[in-house]
């Protein structure tokens, strides 16, 4: 395979695309830029709608990340053998002596499909035929920050932009009064939404959703002013567009000017626009209790978690392309009985209700909804009640967008250890969900430090066998 | 969230750290022990302690296969050595090195079995056989072919070696059996070569003595490619010679200087370049800048802070011949030059005060680098020398105590790079970190992307793999002191290098109680919940209690611990914080190993340590055997024959002045960067700096004063018609002011800049990760809000202060030579709405207030200085007229909002929302200052000339440089 790849001369740098993306708005750049041997002279537009590779299946995506590695043989992964075996010490490797634990929760088949689901998720069983189970994901490195990192990135060894980075960066914006790439609560380093040597206007917006909506953050850095009323605020914009504008006649054509004039106007379209749409009192009750918001006996977490759902359905919704939402807490090393019931407890309904609530309105077809987390868990136990990372076989599951629904793809040996059917690496995964966005990962490339770079590095290969 | 440590075993192993930096040597490297290629003694025992303890399956599985011939026991002591000793003053630990040395046959067997050509050999083959093939053979046997025949090359030693067709054309040493010489001979009719005349009888002897000789063929460099991934060039191994036939690989010599047409218009040399190009193009220059739009370009490119009103009106006053020189001296002579110039450097150094990544572990004496950087271009050192210090600083000769901790400091250059702490295999960590001062050495000195050949060879640029190998071997003969304390979200620590005692160094700035009091409640609180989990557990199943919580508490504390060390009670310095981050020799001095793909565990042939053959020749330098050499690779790169480094130098000062390198590429001068457009000048440029003995501050001068620096940013449409993108410079290109500039010149418009430097960094007062509760201090930290120039922010990865990271500041984890210049709507809410630029505007208003006192004049007056301040202009009578309006009709729109509804919260806001704690804090602060901020909100005069002032900062022009 070839690293450096893609020999094909793409001239995208970070000039030449500032310049060589048509359009007007938003973002312009500087005389430097736009004066740069590369080409036009235009003020650009890198988050312009683009059109993808080729036709895409989904238009958005909705990632539902499970920081601290949910297990999958107590989920999605079922595995009989596992209950057989219940207590068996475990011979293999340097783990000797530890016993199998068996899943305390059933699985059953549910769907057209028969899709085996554990009675964790009795909800989201409900669309089993919706789902489809890769049951055969693996990753490099059992730890932590490193499969976070991995798992948004695609590299833990270096600096890299997120998914959400190059899905944005591919694709470009669909609402020009929204950021295209959010991240809802975001749990863990930045870089997991960060842009690296991606243009910055690629990089996720951190989207603070608090309970009430009304706690003590904003949710979006500076969206508002909490001094001025909005009319007194439109007051000193003027003001400032006036000089602008003055400024512009000056100096004759000048696309800079034209990009800092739209800058504000984009600016006060957006305080006005995301505080409403973080309103959330605007959705029906039904629609509420359909995401399980405000249900009785449910956990702070998991009313927060139901709302996330619901926002992540009003982003998509108003065109953002890519959103992801986390819950926290899958670091089951002990008290897995307790933990895990809670844990899927809290995300059951709300994903349940995001996948109805998409169907209903027909945005099912066109959003890719993904649930994973950085790894999965081991089929023995630690702690006694507990279990340890397990990076060599776990369960990420996609629906809607593209995928095959009731499908379950690969799978670990009997108790659930390593991938040893239709594996696929997390370089495998980016280069499917790329591929479901109508991007192709090898031509999906950014020049940085004088070579070419993709999502992918020099890896990567589309799963066909799920697509819809 | 547990960080997926062996519970018990790296705790255990990590509860004896002390966790300290130890003073490390300062003077003659440590390096002694010469590599040698048996099997290295284990670390010391003292630390496997932790052996008998469980250890998690996957740790021994990632560090088993590392071992070659060793026992898994020793495995795992090298492993649990590796987490548990802070100590060593090697990183590059003696198992790591062990690895690179313990594969047996570290001879150079390489996959052609060549052995260096002598000087006879290849004087024989250039003289006589290259001559033969080129004229004879290159037409259907080589690159440049327009159709290759019969599969064979001929133009590489790879080519005849793989052959053809027929097999490989010649056996070294057989020319009887060698197929070229057969064809040669026009033996057999079907395989007679050149097809149309037979060679000269000459020729033919000359190549069957050739091959005879074992046909000796420099056109080869080693390429270590491996099976995967050819050489990218041609697929073949490159003939060095071709190779170095390229722009930036040659030595630049001084181009005569040109004669324009226009004889007049030219101040200098520089003129005569720009000037011969723009006539070459049919351009005309435009006229000059007025002497307003000309100071505050200057005084921005130099010093990065506005002119004051009174320097813009001393200097259009000022009508003698040498008007523009004094300000260029005054502004060369300031400090703030160093703190603009400096800052450049720093975005190229990859500059940071953590280490990014994973767990973010904070650099607490990254600052002493920054000060040295910015002391450096104050001082003008020379180029050369700063560089050099940079790469051996602990190497070099010091004349005194000072300057020996200036060199050592310098090294930080080595170790602040972004690193992953928590990375579990120590050669992988080790093999990061090399690979990431090779990436920033190259790109940032040298222009190269070496670090492309890491798994492969380079695929654009004859650099092959061998090359960077040849540059680890140097680095990981390198013990790189990066400090940081060891904890269980950090098996990464190294000591630090103290500095000498007799230096006159600034000790760090001092703790506020404040600080130490938030210290020591966090260590109270981390050892009560620890004891508290502890007597809970008393009893309980092993199981059911998080011994890893209670280590990692454990362990905060002594993170904690570890920054009071540094500060007495007073919240002075002590003898401890007067570290530096840096680099020593290692005790080990080794020549790395080719690893195929890059990847540690597949390590090929060994190479000797060297630099890009392709620009240092084929002599190979000669490397001590008992230092790592750095100093030998700083005087390579430091070299005035070195044909990139003052190009690439003269290039990014270009480009700080121009908007634009010569090299549009700055950090790039390989094949897949952009070449000069305009050569001779850049070259003219790069010859001079070495010849005026490598001064940055000269250059500067030179450039500022030309004629060119001074043509007015005025738009033309012939010449747009046909330069659209400025190439040839008939203008000066209107820049958008970088992060540092638009924030300082705020706070220089509100009067309220302290233009002091700090001692130190708030993050000296810090250690740790940033992930858990140590990020409660960071927090604390973070929010200082000091009116400081901003290059003195703490810049902590990923934590990029808001006022920077809006406008494009350098990501601080790559060498970034050219920031990005972007307009968009993040910017315009940071400016509408961010407490800080609010604070700002509220301090402006009340200087101007306090400037021009109540009078009937007073609004006009104030507008006209709020003007001058900010946009370096008096406002037109429009814009007069505008503002005037502005202040009306704000004060009637507050009176509509009725002061309910907040801009932003339409729909949601009318409940009362509790204020952000930077608010209050920014509150605070100007009650502390006095200056009216926070007061100031009901009063709707005050309120409006704060909104009048904040909407200056808001301007286009104000953020542009024309």
């Amino acid at each position: 395979m070839d690293c450096c790849s893609n020999r094909m001369p793409l001239p995208m740098n970070r000039r030449a695309l500032l310049q060589t993306l048509a359009c007007g708005f938003g973002y312009a750049a500087f005389a430097g830029l736009a004066t740069s041997a590369f080409g036009d002279d235009i003020a650009t537009d890198p988050l312009a709608p683009r059109s993808p590779h080729f036709a895409p299946r989904a238009k958005r995506v909705i990632f539902l990340c499970m920081v601290g590695g949910p297990s999958h043989v107590d989920t999605f992964d079922y595995k009989p053998k596992l209950a057989t075996d219940d207590g068996k010490a475990f011979g293999k490797g340097f783990r000797q002596g530890a016993k199998l634990l068996a899943s305390p929760w059933k699985f059953r088949q549910h769907g057209e499909s028969g899709l085996w689901v554990s009675d964790l998720f009795p909800e989201v069983a409900k669309h089993a035929d919706k789902l489809c189970l890769l049951r055969g994901m693996k990753t490099d490195v059992p730890a932590h920050p490193q499969a976070q990192m991995k798992l948004h990135t695609g590299s833990f060894q270096f600096v890299r932009p997120s998914m959400g980075a190059w899905s944005l960066y591919g694709l470009g914006t669909a609402n020009r009064n929204l950021p295209g790439f959010v991240t809802i609560n975001p749990n863990g380093s930045a870089q997991h939404y960060g842009s690296s040597f991606l243009p910055a206007v690629y990089q996720g917006v951190p989207v603070r959703a608090s309970r009430n909506n009304r706690g003590n953050e904003e949710p979006i850095e500076n969206i508002r002013n909490t001094r001025l009323g909005s009319k007194a605020q439109r007051e000193q914009l003027d003001l400032v567009q006036k000089l602008n504008r003055t400024n512009l006649k000056r100096e004759e054509e000048d696309a800079q000017i034209e990009g800092v004039i739209e800058s504000y106007e984009l600016a006060f379209r957006m305080q006005a626009e995301v505080p409403e749409l973080l309103d959330l009192s605007s959705e029906s009750k039904a629609t509420q209790e359909l995401y399980g918001i405000g249900a009785s006996g449910a956990t702070p977490a998991g009313e927060s978690f139901a709302r996330q759902c619901l926002l992540a359905r009003r982003f998509a919704e108003e065109g953002v392309r890519f959103t992801v939402v986390s819950h926290g807490g899958w670091d089951t090393h002990r008290n897995l009985r307790d933990d895990l019931e809670k844990q899927c407890g809290e995300i059951d309904r709300p994903i349940a209700g995001l996948l109805a609530d998409l169907k209903k309105r027909g945005m099912l077809d066109d959003t890719l909804v993904v649930w994973g987390g950085e790894f999965g868990r081991t089929p023995y136990a630690q702690n006694g009640n507990g279990r340890d990372h397990n990076n060599k076989g776990f369960t990420i599951w996609m629906a809607g967008g593209g995928v095959k629904g009731g499908l379950s793809y690969g799978s670990t040996d009997d108790y659930g250890i390593e991938a040893v059917d239709g594996a696929m690496d997390i370089h495998d995964w980016h280069a499917t969900v790329l591929h479901l966005l109508g991007l192709d990962h090898e031509k999906l490339t950014y020049r940085h430090a004088g070579r070419d770079f993709r999502l992918t590095d020099v890896k990567g290969v589309v799963n066909k066998a799920i697509l819809a | 969230m547990c960080g997926g440590l062996a519970d018990d075993a790296i705790a255990t192993a990590q509860s004896d750290v002390p966790g300290r930096p130890s003073s490390a040597p300062t003077h003659s490297p440590l390096a002694t022990d010469v590599t040698v290629t048996t099997n290295a003694p284990m670390p010391p025992t003292s630390e496997s302690r932790a052996i008998a303890r469980p250890l998690r399956t996957w740790f021994v599985e990632l560090c088993a296969p590392l071992l070659v011939g060793g026992t898994l026991v020793a495995a795992v002591a090298m492993a649990i050595a590796f987490a548990a000793s802070s100590s060593a003053s090697t990183p590059l630990d003696d198992a790591m090195q062990s690895e690179m040395q313990d594969d047996g046959d570290g001879m150079m067997s390489g996959a052609s079995g060549d052995a260096p050509i002598s000087e006879r050999e290849r004087q024989f083959f250039e003289k006589k056989i290259r001559p033969i093939l080129v004229a004879n053979c290159y037409s259907c046997h080589s690159a440049e072919a327009e159709r290759i025949r019969g599969d064979l090359v001929l133009d590489t030693r790879d080519g005849w070696m793989t052959g053809g067709a027929s097999g490989p054309s010649i056996v070294p040493g057989d020319p009887d059996k060698s197929v070229l010489i057969q064809a040669v001979r026009w033996a057999d009719e079907d395989l007679a070569m050149p097809p149309k005349r037979k060679l000269k009888d000459e020729d033919i002897a000359a190549l069957e003595e050739w091959v005879r000789m074992g046909a000796p063929d420099p056109r080869v460099v080693t390429t270590g490619a491996i099976d995967s991934e050819g050489p990218a060039l041609a697929g073949k191994s490159w003939d060095i010679e071709i190779a170095r036939d390229f722009w930036s690989f040659k030595a630049p010599v001084k181009p005569k200087v040109p004669s324009p047409a226009n004889a007049t218009w030219s101040f200098g040399d520089v003129d005569r370049f720009v000037l011969a190009s723009m006539e070459a193009h049919d351009l005309k220059p435009v006229g000059d800048a007025s002497k307003r739009t000309w100071i505050r370009r200057v005084t921005f490119d130099l010093t990065g802070l506005p002119p004051t009103p009174e320097e813009i009106e001393a200097f259009e006053k000022d009508k003698t011949p040498t008007a523009y020189e004094r300000v260029v001296d005054r502004l060369l002579a300031s400090p703030a030059f160093g703190e603009r110039w400096g800052r450049h450097w720093l975005d190229v150094a990859r500059y940071a005060e953590s280490s990014g990544k994973e767990n973010n572990v904070l650099y607490p004496h990254a600052w002493r680098y920054r000060d040295y950087v910015i002391a450096s271009f104050n001082a003008d050192k020379p180029f050369d020398i700063f560089l050099r210090e940079q790469i051996a600083g602990d190497l070099l000769p010091a004349a005194n105590p000072n300057d020996r901790a200036e060199n050592l400091v310098a090294t930080a250059y080595l170790a602040i790079g972004p690193k992953s702490h928590n990375q579990q295999n120590p050669r992988q960590f080790y093999a990061d970190v090399v690979d990431e001062q090779i990436d920033t050495v190259t790109q940032g000195m040298l222009g190269l992307t070496v670090a492309c050949a890491r798994c492969h060879d380079h695929k654009f640029d004859p650099i092959p793999q061998a090359d960077y190998y040849a540059m680890a071997g140097i680095f990981a003969s390198t013990a790189t002191q990066f400090g940081t304390v060891q904890s269980p979200g950090n098996r990464r620590a190294s000591s630090l290098i103290a500095l000498p005692d007799e230096a006159d160094v600034v000790a760090g700035p001092t703790m506020s109680q404040q600080v130490r009091t938030l210290i020591e409640r966090g260590q109270e609180r981390l050892t009560a919940e620890a004891d508290e989990a502890m007597k809970a557990a008393e009893g309980k199943p092993r199981e059911q209690v998080n011994n890893f919580r209670i280590a990692q508490q454990r362990a905060q504390v002594r993170t904690l611990e570890s920054i009071l060390e540094r500060f007495d009670e007073n919240g002075r310095p002590t003898i401890e914080n007067r570290v530096t981050m840096g680099a020593l020799d290692g005790q080990k001095i080794l020549e790395a190993p080719i690893l195929q793909r890059g990847e540690i565990d597949k390590p090929l042939e060994r190479v000797p340590r060297g630099f890009v053959q392709v620009i240092s020749g084929e002599a190979s330098p000669s490397m001590p055997s008992d230092a790592s050499g750095r100093r030998e690779l700083a005087d390579w790169i430091a070299s005035p024959s070195n044909p990139l480094t003052a190009r690439v130098w003269a290039n990014r000062v270009w480009l700080h002045l121009f908007g634009k390198g010569l090299v549009p590429t700055p950090d790039n001068f390989g094949h897949s960067g952009v070449p000069p457009t305009h050569p001779e000048l850049l070259d003219w440029l790069a010859v001079r700096l070495v010849e005026g003995t490598w001064s940055t501050k000269a250059l500067v001068r030179e450039l500022v004063l030309s004629r060119t620096y001074r043509l007015d940013s005025a738009h033309d449409d012939k010449n747009a018609e046909k330069d659209p993108d400025i190439v040839w410079l008939w203008r000066m290109p209107n820049r958008r002011l970088e992060a540092e500039a638009i924030r300082d010149a705020m706070l220089a418009a509100a009067g309220t800049l302290d233009r002091t430097p700090p001692s130190g960094s708030v993050i000296n007062f810090a250690e740790g990760g940033l992930r858990g509760d140590n990020n409660r201090l960071l927090q604390q930290l973070l929010t200082d809000n000091r009116p400081l120039r901003s290059v003195y922010m703490p810049i902590v990865r990923d934590r990029v202060p808001d006022s920077l990271g809006v406008f494009d500041f350098a990501e601080p984890s790559f060498v970034v030579g050219d920031r990005d210049e972007t307009n968009v709507a993040t910017q315009a809410l940071y400016l509408m709405n961010d407490p800080g630029v609010v604070g700002a505007a509220d301090a402006f208003a009340a200087r101007l207030v306090h400037d021009v006192p109540d009078s009937r004049n007073a609004e006009g007056e104030r507008i006209r200085r709020a003007f001058e301040l900010t946009l370096g202009r008096a406002p037109s009578g429009a814009e007069v007229t505008a503002s005037k309006e502005f202040l009306d009709d704000f004060k009637k729109a507050l009176v509509a909002d009725g002061g309910k509804e907040t801009a932003g919260s339409a729909g949601s806001g009318d409940a009362p929302r509790q204020r952000r704690p930077r608010e209050r804090l920014a509150e605070r602060a100007a009650e502390r200052r006095g200056d009216g901020q926070g007061r100031s909100s009901n009063d709707p005069d005050a309120l409006a000339w704060s909104a009048f002032c904040q909407s200056l900062f808001q301007t286009a022009e104000f953020r542009t440089l024309n």
